[in-house]
């Protein structure tokens, strides 16, 4: 890693100044250079974008075809009324604050330690890294026979300690913990990673200048490290939340949103909605509902980022 | 996003690799199936080929492998491809989306339950009872219950396999030592529900820990059949009106309900077992009784239970005889290829399963195909004669576009009966629990 | 990074240079030594998943019920039977052609469009660079449902392109172009239009030459998130012989029921590629990440 990181969006917002001396025609230049990329993006970003506003004020339903019947705004009022649209972003919610401060504090406390060892390192970034490059499919299979009852790794290997299992996958309320166990083994490499690089960043003589201050390691953790990662965990946290928000794979795969709903998460209830009941017109609308959560979401992103950008 | 600026040392090595890497992949790619550049080009199929899709896991699908090896024997110029996909919504979905995408199996199989709604929406193909006739599958070949219940406004869509009722199973040992056996070595009937608590005692007093026992945690489906079953022999319905209206009979269902919980407070059943823990308590002897769908037949047989099967009882006299079964059926899905060859080859394939009924009907099932369910060969097969009666009296889920079997209607009057059972719920707030879920899925417009 | 607000202390610490260096080393070396342990314990700990996976695969399924880490007769016949069982190759032969279709989609449109941005002056150039910019707001699960139509119009449902083409269009590779342009020098450029070379000549030959790590980050780390992708194929591709990797393994896992090894095999083979990947271009992929801002 060189010095020159970038910090994130920040840095996108300002397009620099083109330079001066350019030969004229640049117009029709720059729209051949951006017409492959635009009409993918006209054609399957925002003209599905504003194809789904649409459809979520009408009845459609994926087995008739068009638009069906005008709706209004029953689609909305209907999700915003159903429990299960609210359980469904409570689950996502939860399974948001299961997941995100342990892969956090683990990714950083692993990082920490790894930044400490000098040889080996490409171990431990394979031993850490390498799930979160596995499919969902491939982990989801490893783990659901992991917890399978009776013969599951982990049901034996407790009962040799003494201690008995739940049904992991099979209890609504041992099942999202369960999946988030299996989230945090699988995507803890993406932010060990990040953790790493940010570590790599911290000057070694403010190190080497404390130490001879006497500073012991607690308090150079304390007192350099965790400072200067502060915008490594605001981007790690921020990412976690984002793609907590759009959860889908665990579930569909470990539990298929059971048992009994209790680990539904926004997406599979948009996916059952829309291609299970056929009902199009609604999974859209309950799909731009949770696009305004992500806004949200990223809104406070920004606003975080920014007043970052302005203390440093 | 950085971008790290190295110089290109180490890339003659990379590119080797890399370049092995990609010799591997085009190996890989010319050794499959022109299926996968098929994907590129979005062609037809060849000629001669038939993809069947089913649900069957388990001991089924040990079966279904059997009856569809038997038929590639038999049609080597066939080449079958046959896909077996987890049961429930899921599988529904892939059907649906499948067909909606032009891609759907030849053949698939579907519950009676839930083919009507796919019917509704357009996604099976009318079946000509002419094309029927051409190959032995005219009506008059099955069973009325599960021929009829498949018609939509008198037209065939599906062609019916089998029922599969919810059974008693009992370990004939516990029975014996109980003295619930007659002469003939048959179980005394259990005709009213003190006699079925009373059947229950003796067989815990022989067990030491219970006399019967049925899945009532983490699974939806098994606590529904067991209330279908006895709530219809009282003749209460749940939904009617294609689903729109919710008729639960309050009095009905309260006296279901409770007499299922008085099982497990009196300890007469557990009140917590999922469906392997209870298949594990009935295998172990643990439990004189067990409650399921017919299918765990070959569980019990691996396990070397002694045990035998019976009709689930009838308990509540007023009625006729009811108890909750559903069919899996043969469908054919909306297909671009209308041609009369592929047609002739689906129903011959369908043909060729039925004729294996035997096959199929030892993994308990009741064969619905007459030829073989009347045959002397079928009256000696036990215990699965025992129970063939239900097919007729087969309670079917009423019908609605959330409703069949693995559908949102099992699900959620599913956990709400299990909780009762459990003793986490009582029958009165199970009810309103029940209702309030339907009314909210009787209101939504149906989207079929 | 801050360097500024951390000069301070530095300048103070020279003084008390030397008082207990010693017996500070000491307790680096022992607290070094304590990481050392618990950070093998517990990368260890995260290999057990993936050991017990291939441990299982190497089974007779027969044994899978006793959970145990010995292997009375190891073989690989739970690997013979997923191959001739199931379509693995062709769900991985997918997986190659849709993961390789989006990443060179994405390297080339990305590269035009971040060229374009970087280089050219044009009416508007503001109001493009925010329209790409907002769409990194939209999720793309956020548009299943009217994608899924779309494709169903079009006659594309079934086909590799209806996953590949909805996954091209990625603002972020385009700002990673873009920005990676920016810092090029632009000496050899003029010294190529001096020449009479045009927009076009000068991209190809001489800034996409230059560009190859790049080129190398966006192509890899697209490849492996299209590779993974799941919902979007799950809905598009229906039929067993054109499903992608994970679809294909998503979708037949009922089918093994209580075949452990068989799954478990079939999980090492599903990995077995991406694992390739991952040894094969391990620097590109953490560099990648590690320089992440915008992913997500």
């Amino acid at each position: 890693m060189s010095t020159e990181t970038v910090t994130p969006a920040a840095r996108p917002v300002q397009p620099p100044e083109p330079s001066t001396a350019r030969p004229p025609g640049q117009g029709r230049a720059a729209t051949g250079f951006l017409l492959p990329f635009g009409l993918l993006y006209l054609a399957f970003i925002l003209g599905p974008a504003v194809y789904g506003l649409i459809m979520s004020f009408f009845d459609a339903s994926l087995v008739r075809p068009g638009l069906g019947g005008f709706a209004g705004f029953g689609n909305y009022t209907e999700a915003l009324q159903s429990a299960d649209f609210w359980s469904s972003l409570w689950h996502t919610l939860w399974f948001t604050i299961l997941t995100t401060p342990p892969l956090i504090v683990l990714a950083f406390v692993f990082a920490l330690l790894a930044d400490r060892v000098s040889r080996g390192r490409w171990f431990f970034r394979l031993a850490f890294f390498a799930p979160f490059i596995l499919p969902s499919a491939v982990v989801a299979l490893i783990w659901i026979f992991m917890y399978t009852p009776e013969l599951g790794l982990l049901e034996v290997g407790l009962a040799k300690i003494g201690v008995t299992a739940p049904a992991w996958l099979g209890d609504p309320t041992w099942a999202m913990p369960s999946l988030a166990v299996t989230t945090i083994w699988w995507t803890l490499g993406f932010n060990f990673i990040l953790y790493l690089a940010g570590l790599q960043e911290i000057p070694r003589d403010l190190y080497e200048a404390s130490a001879i201050d006497g500073a012991g390691p607690w308090q150079q953790i304390r007192r350099i490290t965790i400072p200067m990662l502060g915008r490594t965990t605001t981007l790690v946290a921020v990412l976690q939340v984002i793609a907590s928000l759009k959860v889908f794979d665990q579930m569909y795969l470990m539990t298929t949103g059971g048992p009994d709903f209790a680990t539904r998460s926004v997406l599979q209830y948009v996916y059952d909605q829309g291609f299970t009941n056929f009902r199009l017109g609604y999974a859209a609308a309950v799909s731009m509902l949770f696009f305004l959560v992500v806004l949200a979401v990223s809104a406070v992103w920004f606003t975080i980022v920014r007043r970052q950008e302005k203390e440093v | 996003m950085h971008v790290p600026r190295t110089p290109h040392a180490g890339l003659s090595r990379r590119r080797l690799l890399g370049g092995l890497a990609a010799a591997a992949g085009a190996g890989v790619l010319s050794g499959c199936s022109s299926d996968v550049l098929s994907g590129l080009t979005a062609s037809r199929e060849e000629a001669g080929t038939l993809a069947y899709w089913n649900l069957f896991g388990g001991g089924d699908g040990v079966r279904m492998q059997q009856m569809l090896d038997t038929y590639q024997r038999d049609h080597a110029q066939v080449a079958l491809s046959a896909t077996t996909l987890a049961w429930g919504n899921p599988y529904y979905t892939k059907l649906s989306l499948a067909t909606i995408g032009d891609k759907p199996p030849d053949v698939a199989i579907s519950h009676l339950t839930r083919m009507k709604n796919m019917v509704e929406a357009g996604l099976l193909q009318e079946l000509d009872p002419a094309a029927l006739a051409r190959h032995g599958l005219a009506a008059d070949r099955f069973t009325p219950r599960t021929w009829e219940a498949g018609l939509v406004d008198g037209r065939a869509y599906s062609i019916p396999l089998d029922t599969h009722p919810f059974v008693m199973f009992y370990n004939t040992d516990v029975c014996e030592k109980a003295g619930l056996l007659g002469a003939d070595g048959a179980l005394t009937p259990l005709d009213s529900p003190e006699a079925f608590t009373d059947a229950m005692r003796r067989a815990k007093q022989v067990t030491g820990a219970y006399g019967g026992v049925v899945a009532s945690i983490s699974e939806t489906s098994t606590p529904w059949r067991i209330f279908q079953s006895l709530y219809s022999q009282l003749g209460g319905q749940v939904i009617s009106d294609q689903g729109r209206e919710v008729v639960i009979d309050d009095a009905k269902a309260t006296e279901v309900l409770t007499f299922l919980r008085s099982l497990t407070s009196d300890g007469l059943f557990p009140a917590v077992a999922d469906y392997q823990g209870s298949i594990a308590m009935f295998a172990e002897g643990q439990a004189g009784f067990y409650f399921q769908g017919e299918w765990e037949i070959s569980t019990f047989q691996t396990a070397k239970t002694p045990f035998s099967m019976t009709l689930f009882p009838h308990l509540y006299r007023e009625g006729p005889y009811a108890v909750q079964a559903d069919s899996h059926t043969f469908v054919l899905p909306r297909h671009p290829d209308t041609s009369p060859e592929r047609l002739d080859r689906a129903l011959e394939f369908v043909a060729s399963m039925l004729d294996q009924s035997r096959t199929w009907a030892e993994g308990g099932h009741v064969p619905s195909y007459r030829p073989f369910l009347e045959s002397a060969e079928f009256r000696d097969l036990k215990p699965q004669s025992n129970y063939a009666a239900a097919a007729e009296a087969a309670a079917y889920d009423a019908e609605g576009w959330y409703s069949g079997s693995g559908s949102n209607f099992e699900i959620v009057t599913g956990s709400a009966i299990g909780a009762v059972i459990a003793g986490q719920s009582t029958p009165a707030t199970a009810v309103g629990r029940m209702r309030s879920a339907l009314r909210d899925l009787a209101r939504t417009p149906s989207p079929i | 990074m801050a360097h500024s607000t951390l000069a301070a202390p530095e300048a103070e610490t020279a003084q008390s240079r030397g008082v207990t260096q010693a017996k500070i080393d000491q307790r680096h070396r022992l607290f070094n030594r304590i990481c050392l342990g618990v950070l093998i314990a517990f990368a260890l700990l995260w290999l057990v998943p993936l050991a017990w996976a291939v441990d299982t695969a190497l089974k007779p399924n027969a044994e899978t019920t006793r959970t145990t880490w010995l292997i009375d007769d190891p073989t690989f016949a739970a690997f013979g039977r997923v191959l001739s069982d199931t379509p693995i190759l062709n769900w991985f032969g997918a997986s190659l052609i849709t993961s390789t279709l989006t990443a060179v989609g994405t390297v080339v449109t990305a590269s035009l469009a971040g060229f374009a941005l970087s280089r050219m002056r044009f009416r508007y150039r503001n109001l493009v660079f925010w329209a790409i910019l907002a769409g990194i707001m939209i999720p793309g699960q956020v548009l299943i449902v009217p994608q899924f139509r779309e494709m169903d119009a079009l006659g594309l449902l079934n086909t590799y392109w209806a996953v590949s083409l909805p996954q091209i269009p990625t603002a972020v590779a385009i700002f990673i172009f873009k920005q990676f342009f920016d810092g090029l020098p632009r000496d050899l450029e003029e010294a190529a239009r001096i020449d009479g070379a045009g927009w076009f000549r000068i991209y190809r030959g001489v800034v996409m030459p230059l560009a190859r790590p790049a080129v190398a980050a966006v192509a890899i780390f697209t490849f492996v998130t299209s590779w993974n992708e799941l919902l979007w194929p799950l809905l598009v591709l229906t039929n067993p012989d054109l499903m992608t990797m994970p679809v294909g393994l998503a979708t037949v896992q009922g089918a093994f029921g209580i075949r452990y090894a068989d799954t478990m095999a079939s999980t090492v083979l599903g990995a077995i590629p991406l694992v390739a990947v991952f040894l094969l271009f391990q620097r590109h992929i953490v560099q990648g990440i590690a320089g992440t801002g915008l992913k997500g």
